[in-house]
């Protein structure tokens, strides 16, 4: 076949005048203006006193956190006090996928253990795992355990909501496809039901992982000697908001950091996960 | 079960008798399918002829035993079909490829349900994904793919089962006219080349008279019912500005009567 | 029959299920396997409900009012959460200039845990309504200006463009063709949000409160009465669910035609 030279069109060249409202159209200087317009208002805010004492200026902030990076706070590090909570997350977080994850597959692929166990979950679900505190408390004392076990509790849910719609939600013709290449019930489990429903399972774990992490603050608040939660708690009692505002910050950034290394974990573990959302 | 097969005429590779297929409880039911027989050859390319909603896809899930008929039997070689099983080769008209799965990992997957060692099962897969012409994509994943190639890793994947019957369910509606026209070229080649028993549904009048050995056509309105049979022997590779090929298929169109 | 069978069978379940659990529950606290002190059993459970109806003592209010504590607060949060949240993501999906300058300070505090902002807020707002009322704003306006941007980042373009060339402005575009096709979305975000506030109100009364579940439930253990946490612990689960339903109930009514 022969195929017609399609004519390239000359590029259309607009000469941009740049004027100021050209200026307020392009997003990266709008990003910048918003970042510096945030931190000088808060500067003025702080110095001013407009909004009370309790603000300290940005500068304030960025100093505390060195003090705390540099100088042990009730006898560790800020770095130390990271790792305590980090540490407390992780555990958590492997006991909650290892309990929820097997939990919401079976409820997803047994029809008897879902009918026995959903009205069950579905009374445990709406409570929020901080509620758990006292309990907790009551049980295993301000301690290592009663953190945990709150944290699992939060943890778990995620998993099992998403592991169990997760099957549910297969495609129901990927088992027909499988079943007409001669695929038996138990082939049709590993061979469509685990890696279709695993996209959803992984999001699960996504959502239980930054909830471990919101939860994890939550037990500090109450009773810790140490990590980021007993930082901001210490902040509050000893009236020093920039040491609040530091310790947010820190917390803020892990935050963000565990979910970009989780989506690239994601994105190493299932390269076909594209598929989802271009296919129909 | 013995007097039952020698009834079986031995040359028809599929036989439908008495099907018919109802949807609802009896309140409200739907008939999809008036009884029916259907039969087809061994090796004969058999193309069902409908328009949407006439019924077409559900006689073929109930002869791929993925539906129950209501009543009727569907026998394969004599053999009731009872449910999904390998001896039948389905290309769905959704692809329906698993997106986890690498070209290679999706053609493989018949063998490997099977029970195929590693090695003797990608030499099986290979050699389809070499007839179906897609070597050098073996590790691409469906998503990288075009329409026109996911269709073929389809068949691909349905014929490295090594069915003794093809159901192809409207394959090639979801693509461009150009690649359509390519695809059924392919078709033909890839059934030369290893020849089936092939069922093909479609709704093109075109694509009917160009690839079929014989044509059914069901009626354009539930329950849906056969309503004209044509014998096509022209000689392959048919011409679509054949005079014949042109004649047949205005004798197809002026007979099968579209109810909006 | 088998089929009959099995329905009743998962007919039973559920209630087998949440029956078991009480019994169980029932049995080893009295049974003594868990003592007293560490868990009350449902029985106790109930009749505290019960007494607490009418009786202020020993948390210094009756059950209404520490509901009427919490609902308060979290209604008064949620509803400023949702006027502030959903102009805002509806904006920053369409308004360049608002995207260019609110998304920064958003993402930066978008990651901050709802829980960390409780020792600032009781150090800007004190320890009533509004340092509450904060808290849950915090948590409850993320939701909602997410679900509001991505709603309107998902339009479909083909509107827009077919808008443009009716000479639709902008303001006209954005008001017409964006807002309507984000509003599933935006409901969407209404429950998230929802969930996220109750969790965040409970966390801030176990930490600084005088009435409330959640004070509730910080008595108990201070008082060492188990019964009086799991029956804040269940009070704030049921109220959950009473205004999570009121909600979906509202929204079904407000989008009846627009939900996907």
């Amino acid at each position: 076949m022969a195929t017609t030279e399609v004519n390239k069109t000359p590029e259309i060249v607009q000469p941009k005048p740049s004027t100021i409202s050209n200026l307020f159209k392009n997003i990266w200087f709008l990003y910048a203006l918003s970042v510096v317009g945030f931190l000088t208002l808060w500067d003025i805010a702080a110095v001013t006193k407009i909004t009370g004492e309790f603000l300290p200026r940005p500068v304030e902030v960025l100093y505390q956190l060195v003090d705390m990076f540099l100088n042990p706070l009730a006898g560790k590090t800020l770095l130390t006090h990271l790792w305590f909570s980090l540490r407390r997350v992780l555990i958590a977080f492997v006991i909650a996928v290892a309990i929820g994850v097997p939990i919401g597959v079976f409820m997803g692929i047994n029809k008897y253990f879902r009918a026995f166990f959903k009205p069950v979950f579905d009374l445990f679900k709406p409570m929020p795992p901080i509620a758990w505190i006292s309990l907790a408390i009551l049980w295993f004392g301000i301690n290592e355990t009663s953190k945990i076990f709150i944290i699992v509790i939060g943890a778990v849910v995620p998993c099992i909501i998403n592991s169990f719609n997760g099957i549910r939600l297969v495609d129901e013709s990927l088992y027909d496809a499988a079943r007409m290449l001669g695929a038996n019930k138990r082939q049709e489990l590993i061979e469509v039901t685990f890696p279709a429903s695993f996209p959803a399972i992984f999001a699960g774990i996504q959502i239980s992982l930054s909830m471990a992490w919101t939860t994890v603050l939550a037990a500090e608040l109450v009773g810790a000697r140490e990590g980021m939660g007993f930082i901001i708690i210490m902040g509050m009692n000893t009236s020093k908001p920039a040491m609040i505002i530091g310790g947010m910050v820190v917390i803020a950034l892990t935050a963000w950091l565990i979910s970009v290394s989780v989506s690239y974990l994601e994105r190493w573990i299932c390269p076909w996960k594209v598929d989802l959302n271009n296919n129909q | 079960m013995e007097s039952r097969l020698e009834q079986q005429p031995v040359n028809y590779k599929i036989s439908c008798t008495g099907l018919s297929k109802s949807f609802g409880n009896n309140n409200n039911k739907v008939d999809v399918l008036a009884t029916m027989d259907l039969h087809v050859k061994e090796n004969e390319f058999l193309v069902i002829l409908g328009p949407g909603q006439s019924g077409k896809s559900t006689l073929f899930r109930i002869m791929a035993g993925m539906e129950t008929p209501s009543t009727g039997t569907v026998t394969i070689d004599g053999k009731k079909v009872t449910g999904p099983g390998p001896e039948i080769g389905f290309v769905f008209q959704r692809y329906t490829l698993f997106p986890w799965k690498t070209v290679l990992g999706n053609v493989e997957m018949g063998p490997k349900l099977r029970g195929l060692a590693k090695n003797e099962r990608r030499e099986v897969a290979q050699h389809y994904i070499d007839l179906v012409g897609l070597k050098g994509f073996e590790n691409h994943y469906p998503h990288q793919l075009s329409g026109g190639m996911k269709q073929r890793v389809s068949i691909a994947r349905a014929y490295a089962n090594n069915p003794k019957i093809m159901l192809l369910d409207e394959p090639f509606g979801q693509l461009d006219a150009q690649t359509r026209i390519l695809m059924e070229q392919e078709t033909i080649r890839i059934w030369e080349a290893e020849k089936r028993t092939v069922c093909f549904v479609t709704n093109n009048i075109e694509e009917a008279v160009y690839l079929g050995d014989r044509i059914v056509t069901l009626d354009g309105k539930l329950p849906g019912k056969l309503s004209h049979v044509y014998e096509v022997d022209l000689p392959r590779p048919r011409d679509f500005t054949d005079l014949e090929f042109l004649k047949l298929r205005q004798k197809i169109t002026d007979e099968s009567q579209l109810v909006l | 029959m088998e089929n009959s069978k099995d329905r009743l069978i998962l007919k039973i379940l559920p209630y087998l299920g949440i029956l078991a659990v009480l019994v169980i529950w029932e049995l080893i606290v009295d049974l003594g396997i868990v003592p007293n002190t560490l868990l009350a059993s449902p029985i106790q459970v109930v009749k505290l409900f019960f007494i607490k109806l009418n009786t202020a003592d020993p948390d210094g209010a009756v059950l209404a009012v520490h509901i009427a504590t919490s609902l308060k607060e979290a209604l008064l949060g949620y509803s400023l959460a949702l006027i502030i949240g959903i102009p805002l993501g509806l904006a920053m999906g369409w308004f360049v200039i608002v995207e260019g300058l609110a998304r920064p300070i958003f993402e930066m505090i978008r990651p901050i845990p709802p829980v960390a902002w409780i020792p600032l807020a009781i150090f800007w707002f004190g320890i009533g309504l509004t340092g509450k009322a904060f808290i849950i704003w915090a948590s409850g306006v993320v939701p909602c200006v997410i679900n509001s941007f991505v709603g309107v980042r998902m339009t479909n373009p083909t509107f827009i463009r077919m808008a443009r060339t009716y000479g639709a402005s902008d303001w006209e575009i954005f008001k017409q063709i964006c807002i309507p096709s984000a509003l599933p979305m935006v409901f969407g975000g209404l429950q998230v949000a929802l969930a996220a506030s109750w969790t965040a109100l409970v966390a801030a009364e176990l930490i600084a409160a005088d009435t409330g579940l959640g004070f509730l439930i910080t008595m108990g253990r201070r008082l060492l009465m188990p019964d009086m946490i799991v029956l804040g612990m269940l009070m704030v689960g049921l109220t959950g669910v009473v205004i999570g339903v009121i909600v979906d109930k509202v929204e079904k009514r407000l989008v009846a035609g627009v939900r996907r």
